[in-house]
């Protein structure tokens, strides 16, 4: 309301600058002849006084005095220039339209540009305004204002990483959570949350970073569900299936009746046992019972020797079937448990090239070829 | 609300500055006096306008409102108030506003102080000065306006430019617009004269002062922007030849021309025709300044800003301006008046063969400032006319200039004796002559051109020196009177000869810096010492500074002199500016009387020591204090009780003033 308000007096203001000088009645126009004559009395004036300073010497200023003198005798020979009165129609007619214009290209122009409703919003107002008003995204600006001048207020940190996490800057939270963890100590659930938040940053993969965190929290708090769910997840990841699920069991076994966990850790238990139902039967380099009890029978020589004929196996099904990440995990890792790191390489590249290293599949292959020890060859 | 007043007061002044251009035209057309008197009242309520707009749009900065699309881009709550502030003209959109302001300010001052011009002059005058605020405001409207609002707004800026956070930039740019824009005044004075048809007597005394003024804040702004360009960028230089540079040098070449046939024009009422050209080319020259800078053809230091769009709009002005200007010139010079007549050898002589040199000189710098975007838009190649080109052509037009001017002041008006004036300038010939052996004797390995070099400067300085001891008869007369007839003398006198000294100055510093001095490039480890033009130079060691917004690696070293004693510390830094993770080099200068040393840190190397370039640059503070010098130059003319003009109606007793000017 106050701005229409102000916008209506400048407009007042600008449309009275026209009118003002328009409604002055008998206003003559002087003659520009009389402005000449008062320059050259000025010249007259310097003249004698530079004359009497001795600046010119006599006969010079008599030449110059002579001179301007005749510049005057000029005027008197022009005309008045242009005294005519015209028909007063047309200044009227221009002047009406002058007055007029202020407005209707002011308020016009600035109707199709101006944001009119919209308030200012300084910064410190924003900051300072009431939280239960705020957005999420001012309540994260105002922490932040807050802990860049108090950058050791573990607190603060402690609040603002679960809030990161949720808005999805999963880099920022984990950041969050380490100064929180360097301030106030390492709880399990702080530990929790920075692995949480590095598992978020790798695209879901539980990284060998995260699986320390996870371990770390779980030496603070042996029995900390989210730590154990994690590390589960970690495992199911990696393609060891039945160890995620019996670590899921366990987990399970220990929660209270009414713990969140329960819902979350029964449907990975479900998942995982389709997902290992599914594996066992198309990819059988995944060792059954029987060949497992057989290789434990074997001679070290033989237990490789078969070792590497499923993974050679295995290798040869992805090269027909190649969009298989599972299958590209474990042949990675197979790799790398056999000592064969080149071969590791070769088929992690293989494997980003198939999967396409920048889709979500080929974040997982990555992330697992990081956490063994691989750097990606790219 | 104050952004968006700020925005509706922008919109109104453009509704009054379409008014301004049309209204005092069409009463001066039909000699209607009330339709000539709205010029005054809607210039000054158009500045006023605008004047709220800029407030509003600082008030925007200084509060960090993120809802102002312009305050996102180029701010940050983190930056010191002082860069929130000057970062309002830092960036396209706040320095066009600036411009704009300038501009509404000096059609304020015309018509405020323009009460005692000729009535259809003034009219004239104040609309020629609204077209040109009507296109630049409507330019800003509606391809740069800084009052875009964002919605829902940020909550951080993405941080200013960290080369533009400076103070060096918070008074450059102002000054340069001032002097920029105060061209405007000329071009339409100009223009009002070819329209009327006729040149009042009047014309020529007003013209003066508005160059003057105009002149005195353009030699602000360039020496200005040459040190900042020393200190911030890194390379110890002081003038690049930047085609950005040459956009504001261009119009001071043109504007001193100016300055000085508008002499001739107010004493003698000759080169009327010359100097209403030169006042429509200086003012065009503004125009293609502003336009190479703000449409982005450029790519340089400078550039800030690129969007074709805008390109177009200014070169539409510029086309408009310059082209319809220079129409009506043809049209209507044949009607104009010639003025007086005199010998080639006098004083209107001497400023001819000025103007002559000064506008070949501003053509030249044209010509190798446009050549190469020429070429690259027939051809498509990327070339660079550089120092080379400019010190072939610019040097030489420059040097029998810079010769000839202590002579011009000395010469009478109409017919002047050149044996004379030589004869009184011999002092001021030995004293150059002195300064040359000098050089060659006491300077190690000083070539012949910098000792002439050093006695141009030193000539100019004496023969400025010599015009105020011939005026106020020091030596024939008792000290007590020549001190008062010093005293006495018109101030515009005074004016000029300070004027020539500084550049006598700026010369002296130019040739100084060039001919002697030293440079040095070497890594260094904390505690080595390295020598620099017979002075050692010791590093003291590096340790990091946490800035407000930036973080820094700081060097300091100590320099010792000849014998073994202390002669000062600096520092120098390399900064990282963490919003944009934006490095700068933060150049160390210790200044030693007249001289400087200039140190600039380059990247460290692998077993722990650092580049660093060492510059010992002798007498250069001369440059730039003779551009202040010029600077106080054309402030004392323009206090020349002359340069005012009566009014007809005021002028029955004007006989205070003598007495005023004996005190």
């Amino acid at each position: 309301m106050l701005f229409w308000i102000v916008a209506a007096l400048l407009t007042l203001a600008a449309s009275l600058a026209v009118m003002l000088p328009l409604s002055v009645k008998n206003r003559q126009a002087d003659i520009a002849r009389d402005h000449d004559i008062e320059v050259y009395r000025d010249q007259l004036g310097e003249l004698d006084k530079d004359a009497a300073r001795g600046l010119i010497g006599p006969a010079e200023a008599e030449e110059a005095r002579a001179e301007i003198g005749r510049r005057i005798l000029k005027l008197a020979g022009t005309k008045d220039g242009g005294g005519a009165d015209r028909p007063a129609r047309l200044p009227r007619v221009v002047g009406a339209a002058a007055v007029l214009a202020v407005p209707i290209v002011g308020w016009g122009l600035y109707a199709e540009l101006g944001s009119p409703l919209l308030p200012g919003q300084p910064l410190n107002a924003r900051l300072q305004a009431d939280p239960a008003e705020n957005t999420m995204e001012e309540l994260v600006a105002r922490a932040e204002a807050h802990l860049s001048s108090n950058p050791e207020d573990g607190r603060g940190w402690d609040v603002l990483a679960p809030i990161y996490l949720r808005t999805g800057r999963s880099e920022d939270s984990a950041a969050a959570y380490r100064n929180a963890i360097r301030l106030l100590g390492g709880s399990a659930d702080r530990l929790a949350g920075l692995g949480e938040a590095l598992s978020y940053g790798a695209g879901g993969v539980v990284t060998a970073e995260a699986q320390d965190a996870f371990k770390q929290a779980l030496a603070a708090q042996p029995d900390h569900p989210k730590s154990r769910f994690y590390l589960a997840s970690g495992l199911a990841q990696e393609g060891k299936l039945q160890e995620a699920a019996a670590a899921w069991q366990a987990l399970l076994g220990g929660l209270p009746a009414d713990s969140p966990w329960r819902g979350p850790v029964q449907e990975a238990i479900t998942e995982a046992n389709r997902r290992s139902a599914a594996v066992q039967k198309p990819a059988g380099p995944v060792p059954t019972q029987e060949e497992m009890d057989a290789a434990a029978s074997m001679t070290a020589d033989d237990r490789t020797a078969m070792i590497e004929q499923m993974v050679s196996g295995l290798d040869a099904k992805l090269r027909e079937n190649p969009k298989d990440v599972e299958g590209w995990m474990r042949l990675v890792r197979s790799y790398v448990v056999l000592g064969k790191a080149d071969q590791a390489r070769e088929a992690l590249g293989r494997g980003l090239a198939a999967l396409d290293s920048g889709s979500e599949d080929g974040k997982r292959l990555t992330s697992l070829a990081a956490s063994l020890g691989l750097a990606s060859t790219e | 609300m104050i952004v968006e007043t700020g925005h509706f007061a922008l919109v109104l002044a453009l509704a009054l500055a379409l008014v301004q251009s049309l209204v005092p035209l069409v009463g001066a057309r039909t000699n209607d006096a009330r339709l000539m008197a709205t010029g005054g009242p809607v210039a000054v309520a158009g500045f006023a306008l605008t004047g709220i707009a800029f407030a509003a749009l600082v008030m925007a900065y200084v509060q960090s409102d993120f809802s102002v699309a312009n305050v996102w881009e180029n701010s940050h709550s983190a930056k010191p108030m002082l860069y929130k502030v000057t970062g309002t003209w830092g960036n396209h959109e706040g320095s066009m506003l600036l411009w704009v302001l300038i501009l509404t300010f000096f059609g304020a001052l015309v018509a405020v102080f323009g009460g005692n011009l000729p009535a259809t002059l003034r009219a004239n005058v104040l609309s020629v000065q609204g077209w040109i605020g009507a296109a630049f405001l409507l330019f800003v409207l509606t391809t740069s306006n800084p009052f875009i609002r964002l919605e829902p707004a940020p909550f951080e800026g993405r941080d200013l430019n960290p080369i533009l956070q400076d103070v060096g930039l918070a008074i450059h740019p102002p000054l340069l617009y001032l002097g920029y824009v105060g061209f405007s005044v000329c071009f339409s004075f100009a223009v009002a004269a070819l329209i009327d048809g006729r040149i009042d007597a009047a014309w020529a005394r007003w013209v003066r002062p508005w160059t003057l003024a105009a002149w005195m804040f353009l030699t602000g702004g360039i020496a200005m922007g040459s040190y900042w360009a020393y200190y911030e960028l890194g390379w110890g230089g002081f003038w690049f030849w930047d085609p950005v540079e040459n956009a504001s040098f261009m119009p001071w070449l043109a504007g001193t021309a100016l300055l000085h046939s508008a002499i001739v024009m107010e004493k003698r009422s000759a080169l009327k025709i010359w100097t209403i050209l030169l006042a429509i080319l200086t003012f065009s020259l503004s125009l293609l300044g502003t336009f190479l800078v703000r449409s982005g053809v450029l790519t340089s230091v400078h550039a800030f800003a690129t969007d074709p769009t805008r390109g177009v709009f200014i070169l539409a002005i510029l086309v408009l301006f310059i082209g319809g200007s220079l129409a009506l010139f043809a049209l209507r010079a044949g009607s104009l008046t010639a003025g007086g007549l005199f010998h080639p050898i006098s004083r209107e002589g001497a400023l001819v063969l000025n103007n002559l040199f000064l506008t070949t000189a501003a053509a030249t710098v044209l010509v190798g400032t446009l050549y190469p975007l020429l070429v690259e838009a027939v051809t498509g190649d990327k070339i660079s006319v550089g120092a080379p080109f400019f010190n072939l052509t610019f040097g030489p037009l420059m040097l029998p200039l810079l010769l000839l001017i202590p002579f011009g002041p000395l010469l009478a008006w109409k017919r002047g004796d050149v044996y004379a004036v030589a004869q009184r300038l011999m002092a001021a010939f030995g004293g150059a002559l002195l300064a040359v052996l000098a050089t060659l004797l006491l300077a190690d390995g000083a070539s012949v051109f910098a000792a002439l070099g050093v006695g141009i400067g030193v000539w100019m300085i004496l023969g400025a020196l010599t015009d105020l001891v011939q005026k106020s008869a020091l030596g024939t007369v008792p000290l007590a009177v020549a001190a008062r007839r010093l005293a006495g003398l018109p101030r515009s006198v005074h004016g000029t000869a300070l004027a020539h000294l500084g550049m006598g100055v700026t010369v002296l510093g130019i040739v100084a810096t060039l001919a002697f001095e030293a440079e040095h490039i070497t890594i260094m480890k904390p505690g080595e010492s390295t020598a620099i033009a017979g002075r050692t130079l010791r590093f003291e060691g590096v340790s990091p500074v946490q800035g407000p917004n930036f973080t820094e690696t700081r060097a300091s070293f100590v320099l010792l002199g000849a014998g073994g004693g202390k002669l000062g510390e600096v520092t120098s830094a390399k900064r990282v500016y963490t919003a944009r993770q934006m490095p700068t080099t933060e150049a160390g200068i210790l200044t030693l009387g007249f001289s400087q040393l200039y140190v600039s840190l380059g990247d460290p190397t692998q077993d722990g020591g650092i580049v660093v370039r060492i510059w010992w640059k002798p007498l250069v503070t001369l440059i730039w204090l003779g551009g202040l010098v010029m600077m106080v130059a054309a402030a004392v003319s323009l206090t020349d009780r002359r340069l005012r003009v009566g009014a007809p109606a005021r002028r029955a007793k004007a006989a205070s003033s003598p007495a005023g000017a004996k005190a």
